[in-house]
Parts: structure tokens; sequence; C-alpha cells
């Protein structure tokens, strides 16, 4: 087969299938060999948008604009240095700022937010077990209008604005925000407090303008913004704080211009502590729909519980009995059970010179160490369901507190 | 201060202690001696209530740094929170010698002093601190909060008007008024300010027991009107208490119609978000809740006296009263015995 007849191939093999990252990634080095560039920048361009850091498309998007940047001219052609002693000396301008200390890189390094950390998640909400309320609301509250936006349209039903996932700690908000980007087969963006916050003085918010920027750039989106209540905390909490003010101005700012010609991001936030956040956050077309992400329900405990369980080796292990203890327990917490509990099966097995798989009892042992770690959080719960929720804000934790007997 | 101990400062400020303190403790690896990073690390542990630690950190500081005022600050407030009060001061005053004029040191200096029981010297250097920072809601805030402990209720209360004036968000100045309000045996306005607390600031683990602490000196009131209008109700039966008698029945009457009037008098004012936080109160606390039971049912009785005539009912109210206050008296002594 001649060079060009594969290419033809390879070229009907890419058009079949789109998304094969490595033979986008060939196809690119065969173009580029050819000095096909502009052809090559397409394919590996593509091939970045499917998968994002994949490493050769990124060692081969480097070769392409290499090639394509324009060559300097040769060193033939450069004038060279004026000998001349009524130039500029450099030696004694080297001289004179001797003495002035070179900056640590390290204190002057902006993080800005970067296209790597965007990906594109393949998990579903099928993958979340258990907590049926939870996907139904999701479904009815958000990815339903977005998959039916002329539906939602008719309904009235305004596509802009963001979804707040807001719950205890360790609950699985980050997962399910996962799944609703692969429901929607969007690009997932995680962004952390890290990620935005800076000490000096307007650069988180310049970070939080390259985020949503990037996520323009890569929709359709899910822009994931964690620990939203820190980036978004009351102004009036921030008297002292201008630039943290600012900071909750610009979050504002963007959500807002969400609302406008900025199809295909969505906005999810997550917070432990939806009452820290500024109000005008929760205004519409910003954080205007709440979701409560509650401990796991009991299908979702069997779920994590098998899940830790997996790769340990076990014996008859009851995961009702389980299941029936744990209730208020955090997937997190399920998680430290799990690891107790094979921590004591490794030192018994260890003991005997034998391996003993892990049982039920070493699970229940386990369980009389590790305490739900959500307490703390519902008895600050009951307070602002009991105090601040005058516009009903919070009726869904109310009717969950009272129907745990926690108010 | 470097770029370390702002980023850790930064945390602190945002509630994100955890985060702030991994942060502390990854930059003090590198450069273990730093003393602003060290005082943010003291700092951080204050906040998460870690004394001992918090001390260490500011006792390294001191040593890195004994020419900064911080550090001592540090110290001082660390074991003013361990109970060291004479090496707490001593610090103090150390850190407000080095910076005289800075209302940050002299406001832990002044509370220092407070926690350490010297009230007159406290308030002193927290007038020091108005005369710096006069128009910060704090400032007046450090005055009532020492004037309060004096027993100076006037002066508290200006000072946390005066915090409310100037910053109408300050939820702890809400709720300490409100705690000064029920002490001045003011239970309506207390209750009023509460709920004002608790919409700014609904975080606060203080609310529910002070308004159960609202409703506990309410009972009290109650059962001494249900006592003096059962006493005047079977005193002016006389004889007849066991048959019907209308000098009975009127009296049954204007007690619940004065009582009402009362109860609406106190409740007129409060917010209608009032009701469930009563209610999340009485499930709190399980004697008050037994406590508000019983005193429906001698309002049940005081009504059956004024359908009936009969002030024998008056005999079943003096019973549940003696109960209660029997109640009240174990449960204020375990409370005590508990604290």
């Amino acid at each position: 087969m001649s060079d060009d007849a594969l290419l033809s191939s390879l070229l009907s093999a890419v058009a079949a299938a789109p998304e094969d990252v490595p033979l986008r990634v060939h196809v690119a080095g065969l173009l580029a060999e050819r000095d096909r560039l502009t052809e090559a920048l397409q394919h590996c361009t593509h091939a970045l948008a499917v998968e994002p850091g994949n490493p050769a498309a990124l060692a081969m998007l480097q070769r392409l604009t290499t090639l394509l940047a324009p060559q300097p001219e040769s060193p033939a052609a450069t004038p060279p240095p004026d000998p001349s002693p009524t130039g500029f000396d450099w030696r004694q301008a080297e001289e004179q700022v001797a003495d002035i200390a070179t900056p640590d890189p390290a204190d002057h390094l902006i993080p800005s937010p970067t296209i790597e950390d965007i990906e594109r998640p393949k998990v579903r909400l099928s993958d979340v077990g258990g907590m049926e309320n939870v996907k139904q609301r999701l479904e009815a509250a958000f990815l339903g209008p977005m998959r039916n936006p002329q539906l939602a349209k008719a309904f009235g039903k305004s596509l802009a604005g963001g979804l707040l996932l807001y719950g205890p700690p360790g609950c699985g908000k980050t997962f399910i925000a996962r799944a609703v980007a692969g429901e929607l087969g969007a690009n997932f963006f995680n962004v952390g407090i890290a990620d935005v916050l800076d000490i000096y003085t307007g650069a988180s918010e310049r970070n939080l303008a390259q985020i949503f920027e990037a996520a323009r750039r890569a929709a359709p989106c899910v822009l994931f913004l964690d620990e939203v209540d820190a980036l978004g905390q009351k102004r009036s909490h921030l008297t002292h704080s201008s630039s943290m003010r600012n900071t909750v101005n610009q979050l504002l700012s963007e959500m807002d211009s969400l609302g406008g010609g900025n199809d295909g991001v969505f906005v999810l936030g997550a917070t432990n502590h939806p009452w820290d956040m500024d109000s005008a956050l929760r205004r519409p077309g910003r954080f205007d729909r709440t979701l409560l992400v509650l401990p796991p329900d009991a299908p979702a405990r069997a779920a994590i519980l098998e899940y830790n369980l997996r790769e340990r080796p076990t014996s008859s292990i009851d995961i009702g009995k389980l299941v029936a203890a744990t209730e208020h327990y955090s997937g997190a917490d399920l998680a430290h059970i799990c690891e107790t509990a094979a921590e004591q099966a490794l030192a018994a097995s260890m003991e005997a010179g034998q391996l003993r798989p892990l049982t039920t009892s070493d699970l229940v042992a386990a369980l009389r160490e590790v305490r739900p770690s959500t307490g703390p959080w519902f008895a600050t719960a009951r307070n602002v369901v009991t105090f601040g929720n005058t516009d009903g804000s919070y009726d869904e934790l109310a009717a969950y507190l009272r129907k745990h007997r926690k108010l | 201060m470097n770029t370390a101990a702002e980023r850790v400062a930064h945390l602190r400020l945002l509630g994100r202690l955890d985060d702030a303190e991994e942060q502390a403790r990854s930059a003090l690896a590198a450069e273990p001696t730093h003393p602003d990073v060290l005082c943010e690390l003291s700092a951080v542990l204050l906040a998460k209530k870690r004394f001992d630690e918090a001390l260490a950190a500011a006792d390294a500081a001191t040593g890195a740094a004994p020419e900064h005022e911080r550090p001592h600050r540090l110290r001082g407030l660390a074991l003013s929170a361990m109970g060291r009060h004479p090496e707490a001061v001593e610090a103090g005053y150390l850190a407000v010698s080095i910076e005289p004029e800075h209302p940050t040191v002299a406001t832990a200096y002044a509370e220092i002093l407070q926690r350490a029981g010297r009230l007159g010297d406290a308030l002193n250097v927290a007038r020091l601190v108005v005369t710096m920072a006069p128009h910060t809601a704090d400032s007046h805030f450090l005055i009532a909060d020492i004037t309060s402990d004096m027993g100076d209720m006037v002066t508290a209360r200006a000072a946390y008007t005066e915090a409310l004036r100037l910053d109408p968000q300050h939820a702890l100045a809400q709720h300490d008024l409100a705690v000064l309000d029920l002490r001045a045996r003011r239970p309506g306005r207390a209750l009023q300010g509460l709920m004002q607390a608790g919409a700014l600031a609904p975080g606060q683990s203080t609310l529910l027991p002070n308004v159960a602490a609202v409703l506990w000196r309410l009972s009290w009131r109650l059962r001494i009107c249900i006592w003096i209008a059962t006493i005047v109700i079977m005193t002016a039966s006389g004889r007849s208490a066991g048959q019907h008698t209308t000098v009975a029945q009127l009296l049954a009457i204007a007690a619940l119609v004065v009582g009402g009037v009362l109860m609406w008098h106190s409740s007129r004012d409060l917010p209608p978000q009032t009701r469930p936080v009563l209610m999340a109160a009485l499930r709190s606390d399980v004697p008050l809740a037994i406590t508000y039971g019983a005193l429906a049912l001698c309002v049940l009785a005081l009504v059956a006296t004024a359908v009936t005539g009969f002030a024998l009912f008056g005999a079943f109210i003096i019973l549940v009263l003696v109960a209660l206050a029997l109640l009240a008296v174990v449960v204020g002594l375990f409370r005590r015995g508990r604290r």
C-alpha cells in the first residue's frame, strides 16, 4: 500500500471513529510528515477536545505549533552586535543591579486555571448507588429541562442559572456533580478554592474570570465550584477584606453573564454551609435551584459497603445488618469503617500466621469505633432550619430532620 | 508577612481551619522557625480550640521573633484560654508594651484581663480601644461584654446598642443584648432579640438553649399568675369550693382574660417564625416540655372552673404547681452539678 493510500484509508477510519484519539494523533503525524500542517493541527485539536490531557496529542500539538511558527531569520542575516564603545554598556548595567535580590519565582507564581483541569467523566447517575430521591429531583429540576430545552421553554422554565448541591460533608456531592456532567455528555471542570483564592489583590477575581472563560471555551461544560461558600461568603461578613468582597462580586458577575450568551456552561456548586453564602448568589439566574444531598440511604449504603469490600477477602458479610446499623453515616464514614475493619482483620491474620477474611463482626466492631461524622452538621442544620428558614429555602432539610426526629 | 503566612491567614479568615492548618504545617516543614507562619498556626489552633498546641506554636514564634507583639499576644490568648491567667496577663502586657497604639492588641489584652477576672482593668483598656477605633462595632462590643460581666446593665445596653448601630449585622451583639434582656427579666424582648440574632447567624449553638432559658423564665411567671388566681378563687369560694359558685366562675373568667391579655401583650412584637423556634426549644428540653404540658393542664382546670363554677379544680392546680416546683428544683440542682 502506497503512503497516500494508507493515509486515505486512515482518514476514512477517522471519519468512521471520530473519537479515536490514538488514531487521530497518528493521522496528524502522517499529515505533518507530508507538510499538511493545517490539517494535522485540526486532527490534533479534535483529539485534545475528546481527551484534553492526552500526552501524545499534547506532544503532537507542541510539534505542530513549532513547525507552524514563523522561522527566525538565519543567524547570517542577523546584523552583528555593535562593537562600538559608545553603545550601551551591558557589563556596567549588570554591575549596577548586582545587589538587587533575585525574586523567588515561587512567591510570584500566580496559579492560573488551565484546560488540563477539564475532563470528560464517564460516570452516569446510574452509577450512583441508591439515592433515588436525589436522582429524581436532579432529573426534574436540572437534567430534564437541559435535555428538553423546547419543552422547558414552553413551560417558561429558564435554562440559565446554576444548581447548588448542599448537605453534610462526605456524602457524594462531587460524585453527583461528575455524574451530572456524564449525563449531559459535557466536559467537567472541577474548581476548588485553591484554584481561585489568591493573596494578591485582584488575582482571585482574575482567576475566577479565567476559569469561567475556560469553561465557556470548553462548552458544553459542567463547571463545578467546590466549597462555593468560601468563594461566595456573605459580604456583610467580609467588611475587613475588600479583596474577598471583590471575589464575591466577580462570582456574581460571572454567574450573571451565564444567563446571557454563554450557552452550554452549567454551573454546579457544592457546599456544606449554604447558610454562609451571600444571599445574592441564590437569586434567579444564579444558584436558583438547590438540591439537598443527604447521607446515603439504605440501598446507597449497601452499594458503598459492597464497593469498599470488593477487593478485600471477606467471608459471609451480612450487608443488611450493617446497612441497618449505619443510618446517618456518610459515604466517607462507611469507607472508614471498611478500612478500620480491614486493619483489624489484617492484624488478626498476622497474629494467626494465615489469612483470616473480613467478617461481619469485624465490621460491627469497627462501627463502634467510627461515629457518624454528620452529627455536628445536623446540629447546625437544625438551628438553621429553626431560625433561618423564613423563605422556605430549607424546607427539604426541615422535612428530613422532622422525619428523623432531629427537629 | 510572607506568602505562606498570608495564604494561611486568608484560609483562616474564610473559616477553612483544616486547610489553613495544613498549609501552615507544610510551610513550616520548609522553614520551621518562620515567626509569621508560626503565629498563623497558633491563631488557627486557637480558633480550633486546641490551646496546648496553640501555645506551643506561639512559644516557638516568641523565640523566633521576641521583638514582635503578635507572638506575645497569641501566647497570652492561649494561656488565658487554658486558665493560666497570671502568665496570660504578663504576655498580654508585653504585647501592648511593644505595640501600644494598636486596637487589636489592646482588645486582646482587655479580653485576657476580663477572663482573669480583673474587670476594672479590662474596662480601662476597653475604653482605650474605643478611643483608638471609635467607629468599629467590635470596640463597643468589648465594652458591652465587660460591663455586662460587671453587672453594669445600663452601660452594657448602651454599648451593645452602639455596636448594633455601627454594624446592624453584628449577630453576637444582638445575641448578647437578648441575654441581657433575659437577665433583666424582659423575656419578650429577649425572645425577640434571640430571633433576630438567629436570623443573622443561625449557626450559633447557644441560641436554642437561650430560648429555652427564656421559656423557663416565662414558665415561672405563668406559675405565679396561676397560683395567685387559684388561691384567690379558692379563698373567695370558701367552704363552697365543692359546689357551683358564681364568684369562682367570675374570678376564673377574669383570670383567663387577664392572662390572655398579658400573653398577647408580651408576644405581640414577635416575628412569625417564633412558633417553630419555641416548639424546637421545647423539644430540646424535656423537663421544660413537661412543665408547659402541666401548665396547659392548669389552664384547662381554670377553664373548667370558669365553665362549671367549681373551685375544687384549684386543688388539682395546686398539686400540679407543687409537683412542677419540685421538678424545677431537681432539674436545677442536676444541671448545676453537671456544669
